[in-house]
């Protein structure tokens, strides 16, 4: 973290492109955190149907109405309300998304990286023990709270299920564990292949393009935030995971971890003490450099108005506007600057942060 | 080598499979079948003189032609308080009646039984006597607590005659389930086996005689539509990348020149630049600028142009569906032209310093031969497994290209099939994306080790 910060500050002094990037994204974050303070004219869904079209620094207006500073869309929204709150909406959706998935890619990429196919052993009675306990869990912990929702019922029955899910899985797998380790077959060691497992998991999540994987699953599930931000969690952390797992191979072979390892440290400490610090440089710069991707792919399903509803602000619904009436440039030309831009100093800042990283290497 | 590729094309089966199956049980999961709104205007239009009952039998007729009242998997795990013949209620509004009721009440029996007494009392109906008990059918509906749909019942029974033999039943029916009260079943799971007759069953099979099914929309076959729309998208797809490669390799070759200082120090971050222009603005910006009567009207905006394409030489028609492409061919163009670039000249950058180089300059040769000669071809070996890569932004790129400039493309039937929720297609598209995919990959190996020698003998 302190190695972050000296790169940060170094880089500062050096690179004007770089000054100029963190300011642009620490002037934008400042907006949309203060938002609700701004004397703005108009809210971002607030249609002024008496000034529809308006091009950008027309300084006709109508009395008794505060201006609007660069136009209206085709029903009279407020382009200047839409960009800012916008702005607010699209780190609000990226930035737990790419958190929650970079946190899941990292665990499982450093401990693909780490426990290897050979490293993890487990009995075989415990395995198939856990996948069975699995079943009730299923059952009394998802399926049941859905059913719950569905029909609307009380509290008191979800924290029946809870507890029947706890309770009959759990003993459940120390039972079976305990029967089936009196069996000769099942009472073995055996390598679980945590690698082998993970790069499956990628490569069947991958075998299909991100956004035509998005799209199929917006078909399915119902258009609200909470879910696309679910499916976006499930789609981003395989970069993550990729990148956690190859850099942990490579801490592996460096001599400081050997040193760890013929010391006799339990893997957790391993993990948490000896990798975690090496690897936070890189995923945060992944972590940039996915943010801006999720930037991306959040405004182009609002431009196509799938996956998220119609009256979510966004960039790209006020851009999908000028399909209606393609006189109107600054509909693409404000929120596709604004987009560009925040993308640009994203990537500027990962960039340069993982040039000198790679320089200290 | 023939060995390699069938053992890679046999691993790749489990993952497609998967792939496929997820996608279309998750389909299925989800509530609202395709048409349950055709049924749900209960007014007849003014268009369609059909009646309730009509449309009714036309639904379920139309539900069993296409499977879809058979159950979804082989075997279905559901709570013990829900009614096993759940799955073959339609529409879908009963359905939901029928799991309320039998929540409710706790005794998913009687519920069933209730439910279908009330359902054969209401087809045995005459118009007036329908137009009587509406009030009272409605409340029973939509009722909450059990006092309510007693005091439905007892309306009923004040309404219609007595001598119904299916009023009786309803009334037997409805006082049983009144009295059972709501327990803990619903903790207890109920297993049931469907055997083979299943919507997963039926489906897979279809699949693995090549047959992906029929669109929900209009009927026709799954491999009719997708083979209606992926020519557009093939021709789209190759030309770009194609295009793209060769400019890529153009500007890598001038920025790796010794005297490509000026290249280098604008290409590369105007590059930089137009990397971070997301595809949509980039299509929507060069649309408002170069395709529009109040800037320049350069190029036809949407579709294809398909008017009078018979009595035209292919030539013609190649230079009609090259004006119709040029705007979206340039889009794509210039949207992966960054990414591409950028690794040609990082392979050729990282050739430029080897020894072998530097005796091709120093025995004379022309630069240009140095480079075409020398470095090209052992650039070019990190560059194949890259475009294999890059195929799932190229396709991404596609999907919103086609939507925006309106190519009746697979893209733009994707996003159709997703807003319609036409879910054969959508798995149709799927697999095809996912084969196409697995080809790509095999079909790089097979250039990697045709260009390395190293390789093919490692490989055999």
């Amino acid at each position: 973290m302190k190695n972050l910060w000296h790169i940060t500050r170094e880089l500062w002094q050096e690179a004007l492109a770089f000054r100029l990037s963190m300011l642009y994204l620490l002037l934008l974050a400042v907006v949309a955190l203060a938002l609700p303070w701004l004397p703005l004219g108009y809210g971002p869904n607030e249609l002024d149907l008496e000034q529809i079209n308006q091009a950008p620094f027309d300084w006709v207006t109508k009395a008794n109405k505060p201006r609007h500073w660069l136009g209206t869309d085709g029903l009279g929204r407020d382009v200047l309300a839409n960009i800012l709150h916008g702005a607010r909406t699209a780190f609000a959706i990226s930035l737990p998304v790419m958190l929650i998935a970079s946190f899941i890619g990292l665990l499982l990429g450093a401990m693909a990286g780490l426990f290897g196919n050979r490293r993890l052993h487990l009995r075989r009675a415990f395995v198939v023990a856990l996948l069975i306990g699995l079943l009730p869990f299923a059952y009394y912990g998802i399926y049941l709270p859905a059913l719950l929702f569905s029909q609307s019922a009380a509290y008191s029955d979800f924290i029946l299920t809870g507890i029947a899910a706890v309770c009959v899985s759990l003993p459940l797998v120390f039972v079976l564990t305990f029967l089936f380790n009196q069996l000769p077959f099942l009472n073995k060691k055996i390598h679980f292949p945590a690698d082998e497992l993970l790069l499956r998991l990628i490569e069947i999540q991958t075998s299909i393009p991100r956004l035509v994987l998005i799209l199929v699953l917006a078909a399915i599930v119902l258009p609200t935030l909470l879910a696309l931000s679910v499916l976006l969690v499930l789609t981003f952390w395989t970069g993550t995971a990729r990148l956690a797992r190859a850099e942990m191979l490579r801490i592996r072979e460096l001599p400081f971890f050997e040193a760890a390892i013929s010391l006799g440290f339990t893997q957790k400490r391993l993990l948490a003490r000896h990798a975690l610090p090496h690897l936070l440089g890189p995923v945060l710069v992944a972590f940039s450099f996915g943010l801006a991707g999720l930037l991306m792919l959040e405004s182009t399903l609002s431009f196509l108005n799938i996956g998220v509803s119609t009256d979510l602000v966004s960039w790209g619904r006020m851009i999908a506007g000028i399909r209606t009436n393609t006189a109107a440039w600054w509909l693409v030309a404000i929120p596709g600057a604004v987009l560009s831009f925040t993308v640009l100093a994203l990537q500027t800042v990962s960039y340069y942060v993982l040039r000198s990283l790679q320089n200290k290497n | 080598m023939t060995n390699f590729v069938f053992r890679r094309l046999l691993l790749a089966i489990p993952t497609l499979w998967f792939i496929a199956s997820a996608i279309f049980l998750l389909s299925k999961l989800m509530p609202g079948a395709f048409g349950s709104t055709y049924l749900a205007e209960q007014e007849a239009g003014y268009y369609s003189k059909s009646d309730v009952a009509a449309r009714d039998r036309n639904y379920r007729q139309f539900l069993q032609t296409t499977g879809q009242d058979q159950p979804l998997f082989y075997f279905s795990v559901t709570s013990a308080a829900l009614p096993d013949t759940l799955h073959r209620v339609f529409p879908e509004r009963d359905r939901d009646f029928l799991k309320k009721l039998s929540w409710q009440y706790g005794n998913p029996d009687a519920a069933a039984r209730f439910f279908r007494s009330l359902k054969e009392m209401e087809a045995d109906l005459s118009e007036t006597e329908r137009l009587q008990v509406k009030e009272n059918l409605y409340t029973m509906y939509s009722h909450q607590e059990p006092g309510e749909l007693q005091q439905a019942l007892a309306g009923i029974a004040a309404q219609l005659p007595a001598n119904s033999p299916y009023q009786s039943e309803v009334l037997a029916n409805g006082s049983t389930l009144v009295v059972s009260s709501p327990g803990y079943t619903y903790l207890f799971p109920s297993v049931q086996w469907h055997g083979s007759e299943n919507q997963y069953h039926r489906w897979l099979a279809g699949l693995l005689k090549g047959s992906l099914g029929t669109s929900l929309r209009d009927g026709r076959p799954v491999a009719t539509v997708l083979g209606d729309a992926i020519g557009n998208t093939w021709w789209l797809l190759l030309a770009s990348i194609l295009l793209a490669t060769l400019l890529a390799m153009e500007l890598a070759i001038l920025m790796v020149r010794r005297s490509g200082r000026v290249w280098r120090s604008t290409l590369l971050p105007s590059l930089f630049l137009l990397d971070s222009v997301p595809l949509f603005v980039l299509a929507m910006l060069l649309l408002v600028l170069l395709a529009n009567p109040a800037f320049l009207q350069l190029f036809p905006v949407y579709g294809m142009g398909y008017y009078n394409a018979y009595d035209q030489s292919w030539l013609q028609q190649t230079s009609q569906w090259l004006q119709f492409m040029a705007l979206p061919l340039i889009c794509l163009v210039l949207a992966n032209l960054p990414y591409l670039t950028n690794q040609f000249y990082q392979a050729m950058a990282a050739v430029a310093g080897q020894d072998y180089i530097r005796t091709a300059r120093a025995k004379g040769l022309p630069e240009h031969l140095v480079i075409r000669r020398h470095m090209l071809r052992n650039a070019l070996l990190p560059v194949i497994t890259l475009l294999s890569d890059f195929l799932p932004a190229l396709v991404a790129g596609a999907v919103i290209i086609e939507t925006i400039f309106a190519i009746p493309g697979v893209g733009r039937l994707l996003i159709d099939a997703v807003l319609a929720r036409d879910y054969p297609v959508i798995v149709g598209i799927v697999v095809i994306v996912a084969v196409f995919r697995l080809l790509s990959h095999l079909l790089s190996d097979l250039l990697y080790a045709l260009a390395d020698p190293r390789i093919r003998s490692h490989a055999s």
